[in-house]
């Protein structure tokens, strides 16, 4: 369980974060949705204390998260695994190298469970004969699948997506939704997903909070969503033509 | 002034985060050879082509400058030799890695931290900077004394070849003036300079790459300001340094 409470964050004169309070829970996928600029990213990145909050709390379980020094929240990142909006696989390593990246870094097994870890991975993510391949030589949506296996590769309990599914077409953008969804079934992660994708929302969304312009305005889940009665959510669910058809035909 | 105060601050505050306690000490000693590649052995050409044009015209220059018969020749050996190892393989040298390795390493990390692999580093609660920086730092602190041997040498060569081809000076006086007066504090004094140079392009490079922010563009200006303030210190400590080392 992820707690958010009470989180402002400016940039300069520019408030990004406005009094947010919010939970996400194990198990489930956590939608964060909003317009572009609306604060998704910065949101996430002070959950996982990549940016400095100017004054709030974010608690993982009963530890109040950042509040810690580097070194103590290092414990607790060890648990978590993140995909970024442009996938930050590392260009000078191999497919197979990035996925092994923090089993190097953190465990001590040997070469052969390291590699069976790292091919389990890859199969999960549905990624098969790429393993000598660079980053460089992949396409978009194999780079977020390798982003993915990185990510799960010392099984997280907490998984954290920035747009996983931006710039793919429609039918990989649903593998991919699918995916971050059995995963966080299979290992209960608290997975936390930002996205601005009406279809992701419908697909997967368990829990969905709603930001616009740094304040935390709707919270429910994927059913309630169509009736609410927030004048901006609706203008942001029903924003594309079919949408709109639908709801006209549905009530 | 404020603003460079704080700049100041921050390229502190970074160098603490590198030299803090490294996760597992055998993937820096795997990254620390493998810069050693990248960063040193991938400089051994250049420097040894500028070393050598180099030693070749300051044996000339020196020659022509002391056109006179009371001086005898072999001056022009000694002159080369000093000329050489007092500013040209530490300091001249130092400027040209600036170029290259200064360059090469703001725009590595910059370009990491625009793509978010630095952020992806610091989620797997790697120290992003001690990763990053520190093997660069001792690969260039082990391997650039090299480079200012390598560069010595090659510069002395550079001048005996032309001094003798261009017949300003016969093999034996040139070999006799580069023994003749050696003070071998020259060399350490040398190599001194050149460790300190090597620490400032990696650290200053590694900080203008380390705290970019925005896209590819600011990449390009800050492994422009990275070459412009590194060279600028490589000068401004040179003169420090030979007022402490040789006065
Ligand atoms: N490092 C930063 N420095 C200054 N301002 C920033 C920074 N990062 C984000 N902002 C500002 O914060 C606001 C929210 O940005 P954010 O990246 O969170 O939007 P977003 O909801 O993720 O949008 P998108 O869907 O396009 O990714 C924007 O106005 C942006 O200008
Ligand atoms: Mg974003």
């Amino acid at each position: 369980m992820i707690r958010v409470i009470n989180v402002n964050k400016s940039f300069d004169d520019n408030k990004v974060l406005d009094n947010v309070s919010v939970s996400f829970e194990p198990g489930k996928t956590n939608l964060i949705i909003g317009r572009s600029g609306s604060g998704k990213t910065v949101l996430l990145k002070a959950i996982v204390g990549l940016h400095d909050i100017d004054s709030g709390e974010i608690w993982y379980e009963n530890v109040l998260f950042n509040k810690l020094g580097f070194e103590e929240m290092k414990e607790i990142r060890k648990e978590m695994g993140m995909l970024f909006q442009g996938s930050a696989l590392f260009d000078s390593l191999t497919v197979e190298q990035n996925v092994r990246f923090p089993l190097d870094m953190f465990t001590k097994k040997s070469m052969e469970e390291k590699t069976d870890r790292v091919n389990f991975c890859l199969n999960r993510v549905n990624i098969i004969n790429a393993n000598r391949l660079f980053p460089s030589e992949l396409s978009g949506g194999m780079k977020k699948s390798v982003a993915i296996a990185r990510a799960i590769s010392l099984n997280p309990k907490y998984l954290f997506c920035d747009e996983p599914n931006s710039g793919l077409d429609p039918l990989t953008a649903i593998l991919i939704d699918e995916l971050i969804k059995e995963l966080t079934e299979e290992y209960s992660m608290t997975t936390i997903v930002n996205t601005h994708d009406m279809n992701s929302v419908m697909e997967i969304g368990e829990k969905i909070v709603f930001i616009n312009e740094g304040v935390l305005c709707w919270e429910g889940n994927k059913d309630e969503i169509l009736k609410s009665d927030c004048a901006i959510l609706n203008d942001f669910v029903f924003a594309n033509a079919l949408a709109k058809q639908l709801r006209a035909s549905g009530r | 002034m404020l603003k460079f105060l704080a700049k100041l601050g921050l390229y502190f505050t970074l160098l603490k985060k590198v030299f803090s306690r490294p996760e597992k000490p055998s993937v820096y000693y795997k990254q620390t050879l493998h810069e050693i590649v990248s960063l040193g052995l991938n400089s051994i050409g250049i420097v040894m082509v500028v070393s050598f044009f180099m030693g070749a015209v300051i044996t000339l220059q020196t020659a022509y400058n002391t056109e006179n018969p009371i001086y005898p020749t072999y001056l022009i050996g000694l002159g080369t030799r000093d000329s050489i190892l007092l500013e040209f393989s530490s300091t001249i040298v130092a400027l040209i890695l600036a170029g290259k390795v200064g360059s090469n390493i703001a725009s590595e990390i910059g370009t990491m931290r625009v793509t978010e692999q630095i952020d992806a580093l610091e989620i797997m609660g790697v120290n992003s900077a001690s990763y990053l920086i520190l093997p660069k730092m001792i690969a260039t602190l082990i391997f650039n004394p090299f480079l200012t041997i390598i560069s010595i040498n090659v510069g002395i060569l550079g001048g005996w070849l032309a001094g003798t081809m261009a017949g300003v000076i016969t093999s034996e006086d040139y070999i006799y003036g580069i023994q003749y007066a050696f003070i071998p504090y020259y060399i350490t004094y040398s190599l001194i300079k050149t460790v300190f140079f090597a620490f400032i392009i990696t650290s200053v490079s590694a900080f203008h790459g380390y705290y970019v922010d925005g896209g590819s563009l600011e990449v390009g200006r800050a492994s422009t300001k990275a070459v412009v303030h590194s060279s600028i210190l490589i000068l401004l400590f040179n003169v420090i340094l030979t007022q402490l080392l040789l006065s």
